[in-house]
């Protein structure tokens, strides 16, 4: 929960530095999605998971948003899709790929469900969109690699 | 039976619920929000302090350089404006050469930028007295014989043209050679022996080779040496002219020697 957390304040130092310009990718989400897969997680702990992304989304909405809940129903939704697909997959199945395909898919739906809630959603905000977007794809590339790379090791 | 409920399901419906009764209470209490609002922006001030100021830096920069960029167009604007108006009052200040019983004053009034140091061409022709083959000097300094002449007009090639080939004597030694450019601004003083130690500014001087060139006009002083080419050491010499800024010239009357004309 500490990368996460840190996670959470990069994505805020990022997003104080671009202010006005762009939207940063789900930092916060994504890090915690891959911890969430990357580590055996008893059911327990994945409950209190699910109040950690809440509370990361509802801060987010205090600092960024004008109505704060929207990130935190967003977040806990990606999360209790991402176990459920990832608790519903074989263990051979779940591999990087997986990771990218439901982590990029909630990073999706979080930022279309957020488009759609914009006031004026226009041509500057579908570009907007999509730059956080297409920003997502390198961190999700580097934390798939990463999932990759642990993954061989334990495997051997 | 609330034990064997899957506990990532529960507290995701309680999150849901707690989710809902936020956005319920954003819009029922607005002013509770804004005190959140604020308190949270309260407590992220300091972490955010080196972010705002990268970013106050990095704009800085951005304006800074884009400042530069505007001045330095401007400069090049003003510099080039600058130079020609400094073009044009030369050659409107610049004196009609007046012609003295030996020489022809011209003004030079065309020279390509590709042929920089090949050829002019001056605002004085068979009219006025040139011939083929006459020199044109500058500051007393040979730059170059008349190639081509008209009616009102005359081409002179320079002395830094690679065709131009002039004989030539270094006035403190009495060794000849001959003068050659090399289209580049240079000029050597060719089919000199190479045992000779020439010093530089030594006076180099028209030979007598001619009847349109008299012997004994001054063309420049050697510079340093060449490479060894051909059994020869060819010296370097600078104009004793500014080739690079030629507004007028004198042409050497040759009276009515002959030449060809086109």
């Amino acid at each position: 929960m500490i990368l996460s957390a840190l996670a959470w304040l990069i994505q805020d130092f990022l997003q104080v530095l671009v202010t006005s310009l762009i939207l940063t990718p789900e930092i916060f989400l994504l890090i915690s999605l891959y911890k969430l897969v990357s580590e055996p997680m008893p059911q327990r702990r994945a409950a209190k998971w699910i109040w950690f992304v809440f509370c990361g989304g509802v801060l987010w909405d205090l600092r960024w948003a004008s109505v704060p809940g929207v990130s935190g129903l967003l977040n806990v939704a990606a999360l209790a899709a991402v176990c459920w697909v990832w608790g519903r997959t074989p263990a051979g199945g779940r591999g990087a790929v997986l990771f990218a395909a439901i982590a990029g898919g909630a990073h999706l739906f979080s930022g279309v469900i957020h488009y759609l809630a914009w006031a004026s959603p226009g041509q500057a905000a579908m570009r907007t969109f999509a730059v956080q977007q297409l920003l997502m794809i390198p961190v999700l590339a580097l934390l798939s690699a990463i999932y990759a790379f642990k993954a061989s090791k334990t495997h051997v | 039976m609330v034990s064997k409920l899957n506990p990532i399901l529960v507290n995701t419906l309680l999150a849901f619920l707690c989710g809902l009764l936020l956005l319920w209470s954003s819009f029922a209490f607005p002013g509770l929000v804004r005190a959140m609002v604020d308190r949270w922006g309260a407590a992220l001030y300091l972490p955010e302090i080196p972010a705002l100021e990268l970013r106050t830096l990095v704009q800085a920069t951005g304006n800074w350089v884009m400042e530069r960029k505007g001045l330095q167009a401007r400069n090049g604007e003003l510099e080039l404006e600058n130079l020609a108006l400094r073009t044009a009052l030369q050659q409107t200040l610049a004196p009609e050469p007046q012609s003295a019983s030996e020489m022809i004053g011209a003004r030079v009034t065309l020279r390509y930028p590709d042929a920089w140091w090949k050829e002019i061409r001056v605002n004085r022709g068979i009219r006025h007295g040139v011939r083929v083959g006459a020199p044109a000097l500058s500051d007393g300094f040979i730059i170059g014989k008349v190639v081509r002449v008209g009616a009102d007009y005359a081409w002179i090639e320079l002395v830094t043209s690679s065709s131009f080939l002039l004989a030539a004597v270094v006035d403190d030694t009495w060794d000849l050679g001959v003068i050659n450019g090399d289209d580049r601004g240079n000029i050597w003083l060719l089919y000199t022996p190479p045992e000779k130690e020439f010093q530089r500014g030594m006076i180099i001087s028209t030979a007598l080779v001619g009847d349109y060139l008299p012997p004994g006009i001054p063309i420049g002083k050697i510079w340093g040496q060449g490479e060894l080419r051909d059994g020869f050491m060819p010296q370097k010499v600078v104009s004793g002219a500014h080739l690079t800024q030629l507004y007028t010239v004198q042409i050497l009357h040759t009276g009515d020697a002959g030449g060809s004309s086109d």
